[in-house]
């Protein structure tokens, strides 16, 4: 089983740094949910971690390794990335888009095995996208089509999952079942790294937290010891009211707090 | 006027259309288009075939220009003639300064730089292109008349049919079958010169068989399939290299080598009307002889 | 946040199986090459022609069939074969379906870069130096492209990029010509600009057909990688594809297939645009399958073109580039109708 462990990265766009001294670990059957303020770095950061940027600063290891020792298609069976903005070039067939998520498994030219059909079926019960089997790219909804690419990126039956706003194109029935979907991924033994903007599904659904503000980590671990209302006035200005039900906290931002986002409290 | 220069820089045109501006201005009432009944001292000709007539006809002195092409052995059969002579390029600025008395010039060539030497009153004569022998002895004739040396081209005329009526007859059965090959696959057809060098000669011309009037294109496909006896090619298939001419060098022509001979004739010895065209209705008549000896008996 | 494709909506049973579709071209293809065989200037007793070659008496049929038709056949379908297989390249590279060799200037390079070779008497040390030419000439267009117009750029960039390397190649291939020692030179822009397929020999055939196969293997190769680029650089990373190679492989592919096809038949334009384009729907779209259909569907077009033009009674013969043109210019403008709505 592999872990990822992120030491001393840092990010930096010529003199501006964005990140610095950030040390993460992620290990598979957890939930870890990346929230912040808007260009905080956690799309960045998540890139990094997943291989599709070098840090300026510090290094990521998976299972001890480097990325280079791992080689990009070993990383690629390890680790399944979802992108921001859900772009489609193309307007496939579900079921083909659905299918790249193998490609880390066949060789060149080769077909789709039992096992990748199985993988792919797997997936689309798991996403729920079964019933737009026949439709190609071009006749789904926005929804339909970021639960297709989820499932495009289940498909790949990688031991770690990093999503990028998977639901941010979502209704809220499908924002449910999203968080639901990946909260069971990570039950069953896989890693789920999230980024995410709703701090109310964060609270909910995510094991762990990690919250990035001005430059660095500000806090992390469970979402009870993150989400405290000094924290959320430090790193989004905002305050909230809390409740519970059916004994399961939860919280709704209510109004932008007295101090401004970034000032100390 | 020294030799004119194409590449002359920009201050030495300049001067050069100031000088044409201030010819015009004081040539012009006395130059009428026809006239001068004495014999005209500044010739100039524009065309390489016309370069040839008044090369061989006029008296040096009394040139004042031919074009470039005439000085380069491969095109010209003038070309030691034209050594001392300064050269044009076609060009409307560079003739008028030279303050002709008589200019020569195709009906196909320079059509702008004529037209310019018209307006300014300067006499041109135009030559067209020889269709027959007949057309080229009245065409010597012709330049002869307008430089003013009938004699001496009635001499050339004499040489010519002198030339001519040396050969045995051709004979009349067992003509090679041939077709001339030019750049860009144009061969010649009924009614030209070269048509009638060939009958002369000896040689039966497919081109004209296949109904191809003037200059036309023929395929490679149809020069293969008729199964000719003798290729001419009247261009070189070495120098520098260009389509039109790459089309000479298929190899679709050397597979036809042990059933077709290819004759390399230079082009300078009929693309004009001058007294060449003996030659090369001997050379022709040669390669007829050597056919006809080569084939079986028919 | 799909981009640029035109929302296609195929219905599923019009999609044939791959193997059918595959085999489908093929079979038209091989008709195509023998009628292309069977036409010309002359008439020729095909069968009686192909028995003398195999017996191998060089009666003329035998020469007319081996050296013309079959070498005009045989190029047409491989250089359609480059143009076809290119433009669905370059269109699954920059993910716009409006890149073609032709439009975008790769073609016009590539003929910059075989005339500055050939009229100046290269060719004639070493004959590869022809194509190597036209190679040279194309890579150096698709370099610029890619860093002009960057990766996934928009249509307006991309085809500006393309007017202005195609009015800088046409403008040098025009310079080139008249500075040439050859004065037959310069009336042959038009060759270069339009393309044919008259009077080329086998030998040009058998020196340009490694090249090419190259070319349509390193493409070829790469069509997985642009099946996972349909999701974005990011996702196609993450699956494990290296970017920059494949950049490299899909630049050299093309460069070597149109730089070797252009520096024999000149720029056929339009094949590369209207192929990958027709058959886009019936591969659903898949970039890489779209690959080795659009090579044979750009075999099966040009071979058809250079059937019409010996087949319409206009002599000299047209260029094999007014009838892509004329095909294919009305195909951009319905292209560019239905485009007018994307940004």
């Amino acid at each position: 089983m592999m872990e990822i462990e992120a030491t001393n990265i840092a990010v930096r766009f010529g003199p501006t740094t964005l990140l610095e001294g950030v040390d993460l670990v992620m290990r598979p059957g957890e939930m870890l949910g990346l929230i912040g303020p808007n260009g905080s770095g956690k799309t960045t950061l998540l890139r990094i971690l997943a291989n599709l940027r070098a840090p300026e600063a510090g290094r990521v290891r998976y299972g001890g390794r480097t990325a280079a020792e791992v080689g990009a298609r070993e990383l690629a069976r390890q680790i399944a990335y979802l992108a921001q903005g859900g772009t489609v070039h193309w307007p496939m067939r579900v079921e083909a888009l659905i299918a790249l998520g193998r490609l880390p498994h066949r060789r060149t030219f080769q077909g789709l095995d039992a096992a990748d059909r199985d993988a792919i079926a797997r997936a689309m019960m798991a996403a729920d996208v079964v019933s737009l089997r026949g439709r190609t790219m071009g006749q789904v909804s926005g929804g339909e089509r970021m639960r297709i690419l989820l499932a495009r990126a289940l498909a790949v039956d990688a031991p770690m999952l990093l999503a990028d706003e998977p639901i941010a194109a979502l209704d809220p029935l499908h924002q449910l079942q999203v968080m639901e979907l990946l909260r069971t991924t990570a039950r069953h033994g896989r890693g789920v790294i999230v980024v995410l903007h709703d701090l109310a599904l964060a609270a909910r659904f995510c094991d762990r937290l990690i919250l990035l503000a001005q430059g660095g980590i500000l806090v992390e671990g469970a979402p009870a010891r993150v989400l405290t209302d000094a924290h959320l006035a430090r790193a989004y200005g905002v305050e909230v009211v809390r409740g519970e039900r059916d004994g399961i906290p939860f919280l709704l931002p209510w109004k932008p707090s007295g101090t401004s986002q970034g000032a100390p409290p | 006027m020294a030799n004119s220069d194409w590449r002359s820089s920009r201050t030495v045109r300049c001067r050069r259309l100031i000088l044409a501006a201030a010819a015009l201005l004081l040539a012009a009432p006395h130059v009428r288009a026809a006239d001068a009944p004495a014999k005209p001292q500044r010739i100039v000709s524009l065309n390489l075939c016309s370069d040839e007539l008044v090369l061989r006809l006029a008296d040096p002195h009394n040139i004042a220009s031919v074009t470039w092409l005439s000085r380069d052995p491969k095109n010209s059969n003038v070309a030691e003639l034209a050594a001392r002579i300064p050269v044009n390029h076609g060009l409307a600025e560079e003739i008028i300064p030279l303050k002709p008395d008589l200019v020569i010039a195709g009906v196909y060539t320079a059509r702008t730089a004529v037209a310019m030497l018209k307006r300014v009153g300067i006499p041109v004569a135009e030559i067209g292109v020889p269709m027959s022998l007949d057309d080229v002895r009245r065409q010597i004739r012709e330049v002869a008349v307008l430089v003013r040396e009938r004699d001496k081209g009635e001499a050339i005329i004499a040489q010519m049919d002198a030339g001519l009526a040396s050969l045995p007859p051709a004979s009349r059965s067992a003509r090679p079958r041939a077709i001339v090959l030019n750049p860009n696959g144009v061969t010649v057809g009924k009614g030209t010169l070269v048509d009638e060098i060939m009958r002369r000669a000896g040689i039966a011309n497919v081109a004209a068989e296949l109904a191809i009037d003037n200059y036309g294109q023929i395929p490679l496909e149809t020069v293969v399939a008729n199964a000719v006896d003798v290729l001419i090619l009247s261009a070189s298939r070495d120098g520098p290299p260009a389509l039109a001419t790459e089309i000479l060098r298929h190899p679709v022509l050397t597979a036809l080598a042990d059933r077709t001979r290819l004759v390399v004739l230079p082009g300078r010895l009929w693309n004009c009307g001058g007294p060449a065209v003996v030659e090369a209705i001997e050379r022709l008549r040669r390669v007829a002889d050597e056919v006809r000896g080569e084939a079986p008996a028919r | 946040m799909t981009q640029a494709a035109p929302v296609e909506t195929p219905r599923p049973w019009l999609i044939p199986p791959y193997g059918l579709l595959v085999v489908g071209l093929s079979v038209l293809v091989v008709v195509l090459l023998g009628t292309s065989l069977a036409i010309g200037y002359v008439s020729l007793d095909l069968t009686q022609a192909i028995r003398d070659v195999l017996s191998g008496q060089s009666t003329l049929a035998a020469l007319v069939l081996i050296e013309l038709r079959v070498p005009r056949a045989l190029l047409g379908g491989f250089v359609g074969f480059s143009l076809g297989i290119s433009g669905a390249a370059l269109q699954g590279l920059m993910r716009n379906p409006l890149a073609e060799p032709g439009i975008i200037g790769i073609s016009g390079a590539a003929a910059f870069g075989a005339v500055s070779v050939f009229y100046f008497g290269l060719a004639g040390a070493l004959l590869l130096a022809l194509p190597l030419g036209g190679i040279a000439g194309a890579a150096a267009a698709t370099f610029l492209l890619y860093a002009l117009s960057g990766r996934g750029a928009g249509t307006m960039t991309l085809i500006l990029a393309g007017v202005a390397i195609n009015s800088f190649a046409g403008a040098l291939t025009s310079l080139a010509l008249n500075l040439s020692p050859n004065p037959y030179a310069v009336t042959e822009i038009v060759f270069w600009l339009l393309g044919s397929l008259a009077d080329r020999s086998l030998p040009y055939v058998w020196l340009v057909l490694p090249l090419m196969a190259l070319g349509w293997a390193l493409l070829i190769g790469s069509g997985p990688a642009l099946d996972g680029l349909t999701l974005g650089e990011d996702t196609a990373k993450s699956l494990g594809f290296d970017l920059g190679r494949l950049r490299f492989q899909l630049i050299a592919g093309a460069a070597l297939a149109v730089g070797s096809a252009v520096a024999v038949t000149g720029a056929i334009g339009f094949v590369g645009l209207v192929v990958p384009h027709l058959l886009r729907p019936l591969v659903a779209h898949r970039p890489g399958r779209l690959l080795f259909v659009s090579g044979l569907g750009g075999a099966a077009l040009t071979l058809a073109a250079d059937i019409a033009v010996r087949a319409l009674p206009i002599r000299p013969e047209l260029k094999l580039g007014v009838v892509t043109a004329i095909i294919g210019a009305p195909f951009l403008f319905s292209l560019i109708y239905r485009l007018r709505e994307e940004p």
